[in-house]
């Protein structure tokens, strides 16, 4: 392994209420790969951010190749050879994949010279077996294809430091095996690979070296032939982690939800269900495994209403639902947990009291009349607070100030509280802490034990195998496989989510067992 | 190093300073202004204050326009709260003229006058109302930018005007002038207060505003109305009808401009012609902004808006001043809101120190 | 054709140049301004003063190009206002452009108190492009013009060529579409916004200095008329794209061309209901143009009005 090429030498961050980086040290080596691991709020990202020059650290300083360095952008963290590839990929969808890379270059002059530009491309293409068309538009490519321009973005500028934050996130284990070739190959060049992550498996296939740390703090640095899986675990988590949630056996009882040949537009006007069927009993959690970008957000949007469906059909309850407004869909004993918590789920700038009582403030008591009753909405909320132990700081602040657990918790209270037959959770517990997600999982299970029938879309094959009663996969808008969780291998389900293997068992009812 | 920091909560004092700093601001920006051309700014804001408040009748002039401001704004405030912007109060208020003026002229003879009154309020609302309605039904069903939508309607009332004031509407006795005969006695608001032009007018104002608050504060549909405002995707995703909101409170702003045009022809002009004020329409929104969209505060804001620009009426007769020192003001005042506010989400940093 | 409907037509559609020249210039600047996230409604307010300003500059130095450089600069100025407020400190862009407008009404009323009704001895000279205007039909409507219309069709192709062809328009673009993506590659997002919003401004400026140096060569109080307005909406016509700027603003133009030209004829039309038409016509443009904008899904810069900040958490 090589010579130390960038040393962080007691980094400190704080944001408002929270002190992102406690005094931390970090180093990495020509040529090596080495993964930052920690859990969500651990602070990765934020060190990251910096050595990307996107912060500027409070405290601390950075040196390559043992000379200090002062990055105040990424422009900067570019020209001193740092790129940072993020977990939500910095790149224009409008604009071409050529336009994408050359997008913030100096060295180009005013006229874009394409031609020249996509043969460099096509040759760094070539090199790494990237295969990407330099004129297609961003948004016409799959997530595993964009990812690909962020690396020829990187290489185009001739990057020595890649940084990437969890880049499996999004990808089908077969697309994250063709990421880990690539990155090898990187390192063979001589290049430096800082590689974001929390699952433990792929850092243990991946890394040369691992930095761990928790809640801001530096809990040590070990080299990967030096350490086991468990033993990383517990550096991460600071106590022995469970992998399995206990789970009550499935009672299954009659059908809830019925899809029957749905189909849907999504933003573009691109149709992006094409003819999706299954259905979902009361008493089982169904969970709906995909790459991000197959459909699934989509597919909830239509069956709560929000979006339209161009053909097929949505039974609730035998009942036909489909095209109905929102309020009559969640009338019908549907509740959601979106995918994004301020975006859709909530108000930002509305109190807990306001947010709490979105489903219900035009019903009795909280509805009197033509009037809002905030005692009663008041009261309703307290409740919610107390059963879900949800942290306020006072009931009319509003719930921007919140921090993510507590905006999930209540969301999640809001929903079960209205005792659905069907629960759509959507990314429940993205972005969450350990306790959070935990807190979340198992209020989804109580849930299904009591006879809701629950439909988890989730990017996250862990969430979805520990929970889930039944997985289906979607890939480009069709149900391409559907497995009992008993027979459920995370291989065959990767294949599937990449579209490889289709499970012959599909039009939905053959293989649940009643 | 002058840098901006998220704040984690909004400290009061600064919800109120911003405003009072902005308007002392404001005022500065309109002095410097008044120094270039040669006048004395001190003399000139002495003049519009002793204008605005001075004396009995000159202040009752001041509340004269605040009326129309107060009735327009709080139902600017209805729909800014929701995220829709009209600026189409100036095309409502025309209509609302028209509309009432419609009844004063064919039916003061036949009909007694608290009853001529209501129906010209309900006409001044019902014009004002159905010119919002264009707009917003536009936004709701076909997502029509509703700030150009409404802007052009206001030149389009305008033409309307003329239309009937050069041709149908025109009295055959005013010399070719542009405009209706005098109205009727019964054609006209009744005086709150003799030897004033306060007309009922502002009753309705003050009612106005309080069952904005009301609404607003109070209701489902305030409670909707903020929803829909702060964040448009929870709004569809809590099943809250947009659409419907939207066509709801824009047809109560208009009718709220609409009832302000009918009481200014009512009130104060007793007949229709081309020039009846409509930029009110224009100045209530920057009473609804200046007073955070709060209808109770906005009866503070109009009255003082109001005032400086009855007294700028008047120094524009006597010191020659022109008129448009009101707007510059006005937008002065309202460009300091729009900067400071930054102030309430963000703290300033220099250097690493606080300084707010 | 008979000659004499010829010459009118001809006459009609020169007259269609000019008036639509008045709202290209402010079109295409903020059809820039908006690529780039701000959105801009303090037009009539940039117009109106570089109106006032042109005419003033022109009225006392009696030099044209002068004082339409004036007028330009004067609206470019008067958009860093803008600019500062919701790029800088993020403010909200519609109240902000708003109060522009209000500001530039109130500051030309209140300093052009001593040009009401004065008239300029020269207006913009006309300049007959050698070669060009002996194209029949044509060479008479467009080449026989000044060299502020020249301008603006440069500026079209111009404008087009940088959106579309260079470094500069790509920075543009993303800027507008994914500010944060931007950032990420190392344009300055300020500085991009600050500078298109500048621009816009100097467009804004221009068309109002043309209009008082070309069309209005005297100076009246609210003289842009709401143009400026007219403008904003035809820049949803022109799906943000500097080529149907021109069909725009020369529709607007024919409409008041012809109403012009019918009044002035004699026509027992009544007159407000003519001037109504160019913002009946703009209204009903409006309409269309957002039904099709959505039926082709063709998007609105996407952080249109949305400040940009960088480290937020």
């Amino acid at each position: 392994m090589g010579e130390i090429v960038l040393q962080a030498k007691n980094i400190s961050k704080h944001f408002p209420g929270v002190l992102a980086n406690d005094h931390i040290n970090f180093d990495l080596r020509k040529g090596e790969i080495h993964t930052l691991l920690g859990e969500n709020g651990a602070g990765k990202t934020t060190l990251m951010n910096i050595l990307d020059g996107i912060y500027y650290p409070d405290e601390g300083e950075i040196y390559l190749n043992g000379k200090k360095v002062d990055i105040r952008s990424p422009f900067e963290a570019t020209k001193n050879g740092i790129g940072m590839i993020h977990q939500h990929f910095m790149l224009v969808d409008t604009l071409t994949v050529l336009e994408n890379v050359v997008l913030g270059l100096e060295s180009q002059g005013f006229y874009l010279d394409k031609k020249n530009i996509s043969e460099k491309i096509a040759e760094i293409s070539k090199n790494y077996n990237l295969d990407i068309n330099p004129y297609a538009k961003i948004w016409q490519l799959s997530v595993g294809e964009q990812q690909r321009v962020e690396i020829i973005k990187t290489l185009f500028r001739g990057v020595k430091i890649l940084i990437m934050d969890e880049p499996t996130a999004v990808l089908t284990p077969q697309e994250a095996d063709s990421l880990f070739k690539i990155l090898r190959r990187m390192i063979k060049e001589d290049k430096s690979i800082i590689f974001i992550s929390h699952k433990l498996d792929e850092v243990m296939k991946i890394s040369d070296r691992i930095t761990v740390l928790r809640k801001g703090k530096l809990v040590g640095t070990v080299d990967k032939k030096e350490i086991n899986q468990k033993e990383l675990a517990k550096m991460m988590v600071g106590r022995e982690v469970l992998f399995r949630l206990d789970r009550n056996p499935i009672r299954r009882k009659g059908e809830v939800l019925k899809i029957e040949d749905l189909e849907t537009h999504n933003d573009k006007g691109i149709k992006i269900l094409k003819g999706v069927n299954f259905s979902i009993h009361g008493g089982e959690i169904f969970g709906l495994a995909g790459v991000s970008g197959n459909g699934q957000k989509e597919l909830a949007e239509v069956i709560v209403g929000l979006r339209r469906a161009i053909a097929g059909k949505v039974y609730i309850k035998g009942e036909e639902v489909t095209n109905l407004c929102p309020k009559a869909i969640t009338k019908e004993g549907t509740n959601y947990i979106p995918p994004d918590r301020l975006k859709v789920g909530l108000v930002p700038n509305l109190s807990t009291v306001e947010n709490a009582i979105l489903r219900r403030y035009d019903r009795e008591p909280i509805s009197r009349g033509i009037f809002l009753n905030y005692e009663e909405a008041a009261k309703y909320t307290r409740e919610l607070i107390k059963q879900f132990n949800i942290m306020v700081p006072r009931e009319n602040v509003p719930v921007k100030f919140l921090s993510g657990g507590n905006l999930q918790k209540l969301i999640l209270a809001r929903e079960i509280r209205e005792e659905p037959a069907l629960l759509i959770a959507v990314h429940p517990s993205r972005g969450l802490d350990v306790g959070a997600t935990e807190f979340i999982r198992k209020k989804l299970l109580e849930e299904r034990d009591q006879g809701v029938a629950i439909l988890l879309i989730s990017e996250d094959l862990e969430e979805l195998l520990m929970i889930s009663d039944r997985i289906g996969v979607i890939y480009e808008g069709e149900i391409v496989g559907m497995v009992d969780i008993d027979s459920a291998n995370i291989n065959e389900i990767g294949l599937m989510m990449a579209g490889v293997h289709k499970n012959p068992l599909l039009k939905g009812e053959e293989n649940v067992k009643v | 190093m002058l840098k901006f920091e998220k704040r984690e909560n909004i400290p009061l004092h600064l919800r109120i300073l911003i405003p009072l700093i902005s308007i002392l601001l404001g005022v500065l920006i309109g002095g410097i202004a008044v120094m270039f051309s040669q006048v004395n700014p001190l003399t000139v804001y002495k003049a519009i204050f002793i204008g605005a408040f001075g004396s009995t009748y000159v202040f009752s002039e001041t509340i004269v326009v605040a009326i129309p401001l107060l009735l327009i704004s709080v139902g600017l405030i209805l729909v800014f709260k929701m995220n829709y912007w009209n600026i189409g109060a100036y095309g409502q208020y025309i209509m609302g003229a028209i509309f009432s003026t419609y009844f004063a002229l064919n039916s003061a003879e036949t009909i007694s006058r608290p009853i001529l009154l209501m129906v010209m309020c309900i006409a001044g609302m019902v014009g004002g109302a159905l010119w919002a309605l264009i707009p917003a039904a536009l936004k709701a069903y076909w997502k029509v930018n509703e700030v150009i939508a409404t802007l052009l309607l206001n030149y389009i009332a305008l033409y309307i005007l003329q239309f009937l004031m050069y041709g149908p509407w025109r009295n055959p006795r005013s010399f070719g002038f542009p405009l209706t005969k005098i109205f009727d006695l019964n054609a006209q608001l009744p005086k709150l207060i003799s030897h004033t032009r306060i007309h009922l007018g502002l009753i309705f104002g003050i009612i106005a505003a309080i069952i904005i608050w009301i609404i607003i504060k109070k209701t489902k549909f305030g409670y909707e109305i903020r929803v829909i405002g702060e964040n448009e995707i929870a709004a569809r995703y809590a099943g809250i009808n947009i659409a419907k909101n939207i066509i709801l409170a824009m047809v109560i702003s208009g009718g709220l401009a609409g009832l302000a045009g009918m009481a200014q022809i009512s009130g104060i002009i007793h007949m229709l012609q081309i020039e009846i004020n409509p930029d009110y329409g224009y100045t209530a929104i920057i009473v609804a902004w200046l007073s955070g969209l709060n209808s109770l505060t906005a009866m503070i804001v109009s009255f003082f808006l109001g005032g400086l620009f009855a007294g700028a009426s008047q120094i524009q007769m006597t010191m020659k001043v022109p008129i448009g020192i009101v707007g510059l003001i006005e937008s002065s005042i309202l460009f300091f809101l729009l900067g400071g506010a930054i102030l309430t989400n963000y703290k300033l940093n220099y250097k690493g120190r606080k300084i707010i | 054709m008979r000659p004499d409907a010829y010459a009118i037509t001809i006459i009609l559609l020169a007259a269609t140049v000019e008036s639509g020249t008045i709202l290209l210039f402010p079109i295409i600047g903020e059809i820039l301004t908006e690529r780039s996230g701000i959105l801009n409604l303090g037009i009539e307010g940039m117009m109106i003063i570089g109106a006032l300003v042109g005419f003033a500059t022109a009225f006392i130095t009696g030099q044209i190009y002068w004082a339409f450089f004036m007028g330009m600069l004067a609206g470019g100025l008067a958009s860093l206002i803008h600019a500062f407020i919701s790029i800088t400190l993020r403010g909200n862009q519609v109240v902000s452009g708003l109060a522009l407008s209000i500001f530039g009404l109130g500051v030309t009323n209140f300093y052009g108190q001593e040009f009401v009704n004065l008239q300029l001895a020269h207006t913009v000279p006309q300049v007959i492009i050698p070669g060009l205007s002996q194209i029949p039909f044509f060479g008479s409507i467009l080449f026989k013009q000044d060299y502020m219309v020249y301008l603006s069709y440069i500026l079209v192709i111009i404008t087009w060529f940088i959106l579309f062809k260079t470094k500069t328009g790509i920075q543009l673009r993303a800027v507008g579409q994914n500010a944060q993506a931007a950032d990420a590659m190392g344009v300055n997002v300020y500085k991009v916004r600050y500078f298109w919003t500048f621009f816009g401004g100097l467009m804004a400026g221009a068309g109002g200095a043309y209009l008082t140096l070309n069309c209005a060569p005297f100076w009246l109080d609210g003289i842009t008329a709401g143009r400026g307005w007219v403008a904003i909406a035809l820049v949803i016509f022109a799906r943000w794209n500097p080529p149907y700027a021109l069909i725009g603003a020369y529709l607007f133009g024919a409409i008041n061309a012809l109403q012009f030209q019918l009044q002035s004829m004699g026509t027992t039309i009544p007159s407000a209901l003519l001037s109504m038409q160019p913002y009946f016509l703009t209204f009903i443009l409006i309409i269309v143009a957002t039904l099709l904008v959505k039926a082709k899904h063709i998007g609105v810069p996407k952080e249109l009005g949305i400040p940009y900040a960088r480290e937020e958490k």
